[in-house]
């Protein structure tokens, strides 16, 4: 027997009904905004020139953006080398501890989480840039010094969701290992990083995500140069900065305000990429 | 004791992490000391040194309690449809697969969509009220994650021993999963104030960089987010380093006070043992 | 198959605390090498701490403090001198929650032998094969070795844990409540097993199924409130109990 749905519960069913679907349509719409703008943009300027080009000149019609995606690339990535290890060895030191402490440090960590980016930028500006100054001469702002700045910035959230995954390993495993003449270290290496690998690949995308996405503390130290860059400590761009970049430069009606919408297009194209990625690894955690 | 190597190489490493982190906050708080004051906190920004943070401070008070109100209702409708009421799974996986990448998308890709739209298509001004429309659309599907995690939370045997006793879905939902979940969507919804008020991306194009003395909600509204980056990057106001290290301490002491207030409540709002004291 | 000869257990004056409260105290016990130890007690009395004591994975308990002597053989267990890594090597241990690893049952028993620095795929191979017929699980496992430790049923993943077990050679065993979680079945071949394997280790079983004390054991202890009450031949125990406590408790009427 099928019961009828009260007046209320109608009525709830409707709101909560049109919020839902609402959030599909914005989160669709956007992807249509960007990619309509994708295309009015190739159309224009043509394909490959852009998503291969290395010459960036919006004012002689060139928009290669090869720069800003090396640049986000290469950003991230050191972020992600010299965070994963400092976060990992967080949570090697915290799984160790009592219950009450590790909770402690969650509580430590997700306050940090909640660290404006901006003032990952002023650190950046102050400690970061000047020592790469002192130890390279070159001006210090550059990709090496956004990436630092990154990997300080994912590194609370990078940490906190190791630790989860860490706390995760059955404690039978654990004494399990030990019972057979495992020390802490072989118990470390071999049980607990070997069985929770694919929830700290989780984490790592996660932060990865996070990295790319950041805009406003990579842009104080990156120094905003547009050509390929040539090193680490040379100054470059990533999709997000350059964007924050010409949206002055490049306001609506101006030809070529598009590319924004491309290098935005790209970025969704990469979030959604590692949305997909994350279901996948999700399923084959343990 | 023997093998520990790599455990003592990962102590050092959490030393050195908590150093940092230290370092970074007493850096900020070092190099504030010589603007902190009243007049700080309350007088406008002068270029000519100075200054303050007061239109700063009520602006990102305005901007943020505006833009949450406004997701809160939008966010948690999502959130109750898809735990409570979506049965289909395919709605569930596109639901979710918008949801993931919606939260994940920069913001300043939320600030260029929202330039487009309200600023360059409705023809709205740079201004306080543009701000919270990007506030808005950001927080959006963030909220909506926090919903759903916390409504998750409310374990099944409860709804069903409230709908076997005859109640309706709205009922059980108002009565009784509302209030298991209240806890965690407090403390969550503090995570998602405390993202809007350091946000800045988003901001700078729709809500502006500059300050109006006379507030409305047309005039530009510039944050504390976005002031500190403002006067640590284009700024020529001697003491420029020191009021952006003030800046971010404000800052950072209003986020620290919001994940604080909501951690308390979301603990008083627990359930409590009353068990001891029927005895 | 194991060459050593099963250490003696000689416990003296034994006594662990966890910060305030007391755990163990005043045990003190002997048996030979190869003997079946059984410990039988009510809930909390300390058995599985006893048992923790032996391999020293009481010292995961921060508050955990041990005093008196125990020796296995010529090793001082409590001494903090002592290996604690060797010792845990010549000490096998099988708790009650089945353990086997989150891997295939291939690399569960090679989990050991690795740790070990045993790299050959051909060692490796026929030291897992050995171990598993010793743990009479080779016949229901020998074509399923890459399939993962949790598609065994739960008696056959607590064979495999008495394989990964004995594939690092140990001397003990320690048995922690090994069939508590097991339908009569398989609670029979553990059993069984157990008596196919005495003789060349020294076991240590814990266990509430009195009758399984009887039927494997060759001395039984009765612990009660971290006190040993009574040790004795398993046969005079259940026979004629020397303790009043004891006689309550076999006959069902503690409690
Ligand atoms: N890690 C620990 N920390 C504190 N107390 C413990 C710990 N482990 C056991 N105990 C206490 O020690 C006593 C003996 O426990 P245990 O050895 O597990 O008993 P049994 O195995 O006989 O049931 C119990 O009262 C238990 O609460
Ligand atoms: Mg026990």
């Amino acid at each position: 027997m099928k019961r009828q749905m009260g007046m209320g519960d109608q009525c709830l069913y409707r709101v909560v009904w049109v919020g839902a679907f609402s959030l599909v349509v914005l989160g669709i719409a956007i992807f249509a905004i960007l990619f309509w703008g994708t295309a009015k943009f190739v159309l224009a300027h043509g394909l490959n020139q852009s998503l291969l080009g290395l010459i960036y000149e919006p004012t002689q019609g060139r928009f290669g953006l090869l720069p800003f995606m090396a640049g986000s690339l290469v950003v991230s990535g050191i972020a992600l080398a010299v965070a994963i290890p400092l976060a990992l060895s967080l949570a090697v030191t915290v799984v160790d501890m009592t219950p009450r402490r590790t909770e402690t440090v969650r509580q430590i960590l997700s306050g940090l989480v909640a660290i404006p980016s901006v003032v990952f930028g002023w650190w950046g500006l102050s400690v970061v840039v000047p020592a790469i100054r002192w130890i390279s001469g070159h001006s210090g702002f550059s990709l090496l010094a956004a990436g630092l700045v990154l990997a300080v910035m994912i590194l609370p959230t990078l940490s906190l969701l190791s630790i989860n995954a860490l706390t995760r390993v059955r404690v039978q495993w654990v004494e399990g290992s030990l019972a057979l003449g495992a020390t802490p270290d072989q118990t470390m290496g071999r049980l607990i990083l070997a069985v929770s690998r694919f929830p700290l690949l989780e984490a790592s995308i996660i932060a990865l995500g996070r990295a790319l996405g950041e805009t406003m503390a990579v842009q104080m130290v990156i120094g905003g140069r547009v050509l390929l860059p040539h090193g680490l400590v040379s100054p470059g761009a990533t999709l997000t900065t350059q964007i924050l970049t010409d949206m002055s430069l490049l306001p609506p009606g101006v030809s070529g305000h598009h590319v924004l919408d491309f290098m935005a297009l790209l970025l969704l194209a990469a979030m959604y990429g590692m949305v997909v990625l994350l279901e996948r690894t999700r399923r084959m955690s343990p | 004791m023997r093998g520990i190597g790599w455990h003592r190489a990962a102590l050092a490493g959490s030393l050195l992490v908590g150093i940092m982190f230290l370092g970074i906050i007493a850096d900020l708080v070092w190099q504030s000391l010589g603007v902190l004051s009243w007049h700080f906190l309350w007088s406008p920004p002068s270029e000519m040194g100075r200054g303050g943070i007061g239109p700063e401070v009520r602006n990102t008070l305005v901007m943020v309690g505006a833009a949450s109100l406004i997701s809160l209702p939008l966010g948690l409708a999502g959130a109750v449809f898809r735990v409570e009421y979506s049965g289909a799974p395919l709605f569930v996986k596109v639901f979710d697969r918008v949801r993931f990448t919606f939260l994940s998308l920069p913001t300043i890709v939320v600030g260029l969509l929202v330039y487009q739209w309200v600023i360059v298509g409705l023809g709205w001004p740079l201004s306080i009220r543009s701000g919270i429309v990007a506030l808005v659309v950001m927080n959006w599907p963030f909220v909506v994650n926090v919903g759903i995690e916390a409504l998750e939370g409310v374990p099944d045997t409860c709804r069903e021993g409230s709908l076997a006793l005859g109640a309706t879905r709205s009922q059980t939902l108002r009565r009784i999963v509302f209030p298991t979940a209240l806890p965690a969507l407090v403390a969550g919804l503090g995570a998602a104030t405390a993202r809007l008020l350091g946000e800045s991306a988003a901001l700078i194009f729709t809500a502006g960089m500059n300050v109006a003395v006379h507030w409305s909600w047309g005039m530009p509204g510039e944050t504390l987010a976005v002031h500190l980056w403002y006067l640590r990057t284009e700024s020529l106001a001697p003491y420029a380093n020191a009021e952006a290290a003030g800046t971010g301490v404000v800052l950072l002491a209003v986020v620290a006070l919001v994940l604080y207030l909501t951690q308390k409540i979301a603990h008083w709002l627990k359930p409590r043992d009353y068990s001891r004291k029927s005895a | 198959m194991n060459t050593k000869p099963a250490p003696d257990l000689v416990v003296q004056n034994l006594s662990v605390h966890y910060g305030e409260q007391v755990a163990l105290k005043d045990v003190t016990l002997q048996i030979e090498g190869g003997q079946i130890l059984a410990l039988i007690g009510p809930s909390g009395c300390g058995k599985s701490t006893f048992l923790r004591v032996l391999n020293r994975l009481v010292d995961r308990s921060a508050e955990a403090h041990c005093t008196g002597e125990v020796f296995l053989g010529d090793t001082r267990v409590l001494d903090p001198k002592t290996d604690v890594v060797a010792l845990r090597r010549a000490v096998g241990m099988v708790f009650q929650q089945p353990s086997a690893f989150p891997f295939s049952v291939f690399d569960n028993v090679a989990y050991g032998p690795r740790l070990q620095g045993v790299r050959s795929a051909s060692r490796l191979r026929s030291l897992v094969e050995s171990s598993l017929k010793q743990a009479a699980l080779w016949d229901e496992v020998r074509g399923k070795l890459r399939r993962p430790a949790a598609s065994l049923s739960g008696g056959q993943q607590q064979r495999l844990c008495i394989a990964r077990a004995l594939a690092v050679s140990p001397e003990v065993l320690l048995l922690d409540e090994p069939t508590a979680a097991l339908d009569p079945l398989s609670t029979a071949k553990i059993e069984e097993l157990i008596l196919a394997l005495r003789g060349d280790y020294t076991f240590v079983l814990v266990t509430h199924n009195l009758q399984q004390a009887a039927r494997v054991s060759d001395v039984t202890a009765f612990f009660r409130q971290g006190r040993l009450i009574e040790i004795a031949p398993t046969r005079d125990m259940f026979t004629a109990p020397k303790c009043e406590e004891t006689e309550e408790f076999l006959t069902g009427r503690y409690e």
